[in-house]
């Protein structure tokens, strides 16, 4: 599946904490994952609709780290979210 | 509305009924659950597990809370949780047993951040969930029970913002006060809680007297309060209770009392707060108990309380 064509699974609840942090609840395994920060900002990213270099940019804006290392953090967070079955296609 | 924790076939979760047309009038939340029921024994109720809870979250429209009451338990923390319920449009939830049963998960499952982390997140959505706003509230207030407060710090965690009190009393008048009617925290089972707040291991806790674990109990309360209080909390002994105390409490949480609620207020602190009827009125027993103390309790009382509770007070004073 191409990682610009995903966007955030209706089975999946998230909930922020903790100034940035946050929980997302897998409804169909009632499995429950923490994020950090920077998923946090992908998985809002990815709420809005924004590409994988979109939210790289974003990152790169607020922590200034170089684009590439944005991206690469990006595209693993998305593997993961993948992985879980926490993603569908747009 | 959630009304309890609990674990139905090895699946933890939250029981829930409808509650829409009940006022909490009782100075305890487990009181009204119970006048429900016994009103309507076949109002429904239903399991979910915890996963329902955050997507109802997701869109609740919810009281914030106004005010949190902490307290070393038998200190006038349910006098004020009824002060609190004269003042128009509030909810006041007083020791809820799905906030407790949570608050506990802390001390007895939280074995990393990721654990804490969750039952935080639930743990604001209960207290959301409790806040429903129904026509006109705007107040939410919660009184916890006495041991949560060893997880304060978590606590304002989750709601920074939030103004609290810590209400306590003179370790002898408490002691023997829980002793001669003894809470449902002294004598629980599970002594994972009691053996986290002493400082102690389950095994210890289960041999302790109740004077001494109610000491070292009361002890760890009164520490955890010093070390916390900061310029978002406010101290106040049971000596101090008064009706312009009560006003100054009311006013710290930013919900100044109109002279109608408190008219109210102060009838209500006539009454002795913890009758549901409202039939018996309050004496001050400070004198009493301290003449019923027996030297165990005050052994007991000199080892492990008096210590915290002189450098409460100190910092109670200084904080005015």
């Amino acid at each position: 599946m191409n990682s610009n064509n995903l966007t955030p699974g209706k089975h999946v609840v998230v909930t922020d904490f903790d100034g940035g942090e946050g929980i997302l609840v897998d409804l169909n395994t009632k499995k429950y994952f923490q994020l950090n920060e920077t998923a946090m900002v992908v998985w809002k990213g990815l709420e809005q609709g924004k590409t994988v270099g979109q939210i790289a940019d974003d990152i790169t804006g607020q922590y200034e780290i170089p684009l590439e290392n944005a991206t690469r953090s990006v595209e693993r967070i998305v593997d993961n979210f993948q992985t879980y079955k926490l993603l569908s296609a747009k | 509305m959630p009304v309890d924790a609990v674990v139905v076939d090895g699946r933890p979760g939250l029981l829930w009924m409808q509650m829409s047309d009940v006022t909490f009038s009782e100075p305890f939340f487990q009181q009204t659950i119970d006048r429900v029921r016994a009103e309507n024994p076949d109002r429904p109720e239903r399991f979910t597990e915890f996963d329902a809870l955050l997507q109802l979250d997701q869109i609740l429209t919810r009281v914030e809370p106004a005010g949190f009451i902490f307290h070393s338990s038998r200190c006038g923390s349910t006098l004020l949780a009824n002060a609190c319920r004269c003042l128009n449009n509030s909810i006041v939830l007083s020791e809820p047993n799905p906030v407790d049963k949570l608050v506990a998960r802390f001390i007895t499952d939280a074995v990393d951040h990721v654990k804490e982390s969750l039952y935080s997140v639930l743990l604001r959505a209960v207290v959301n969930a409790l806040g429903q706003r129904e026509v006109g509230e705007q107040r939410l207030f919660i009184k916890f029970a006495c041991c949560s407060i060893s997880q304060l710090e978590r606590i304002r965690r989750i709601w920074p913002q939030v103004p609290w009190i810590f209400l306590y009393r003179h370790p002898i008048e408490t002691i023997v006060s829980n002793v001669l009617n003894l809470p449902a925290w002294l004598v629980d089972d599970d002594h994972r809680i009691l053996a986290y707040i002493t400082g102690t291991s389950p095994a210890e806790v289960a041999e302790m007297s109740i004077e001494e674990l109610c000491a070292r109990s009361i002890g760890s309360f009164f520490s955890t309060a010093d070390t916390l209080a900061n310029d978002n909390s406010m101290l106040l002994n049971y000596n101090q209770l008064s009706l312009p105390a009560i006003c100054d409490i009311l006013k710290f949480f930013n919900v100044p009392p109109s002279a109608d609620e408190l008219e109210r207020i102060a009838s209500g602190t006539r009454i002795y707060s913890k009758q549901v009827l409202a039939a018996r009125e309050f004496e001050p027993d400070a004198d009493a108990k301290q003449k019923l103390a027996t030297d165990h309790v005050r052994e007991v009382a000199e080892r492990w309380a008096m210590q915290p509770y002189a450098r409460l007070e100190l910092t109670n004073h200084e904080l005015k």
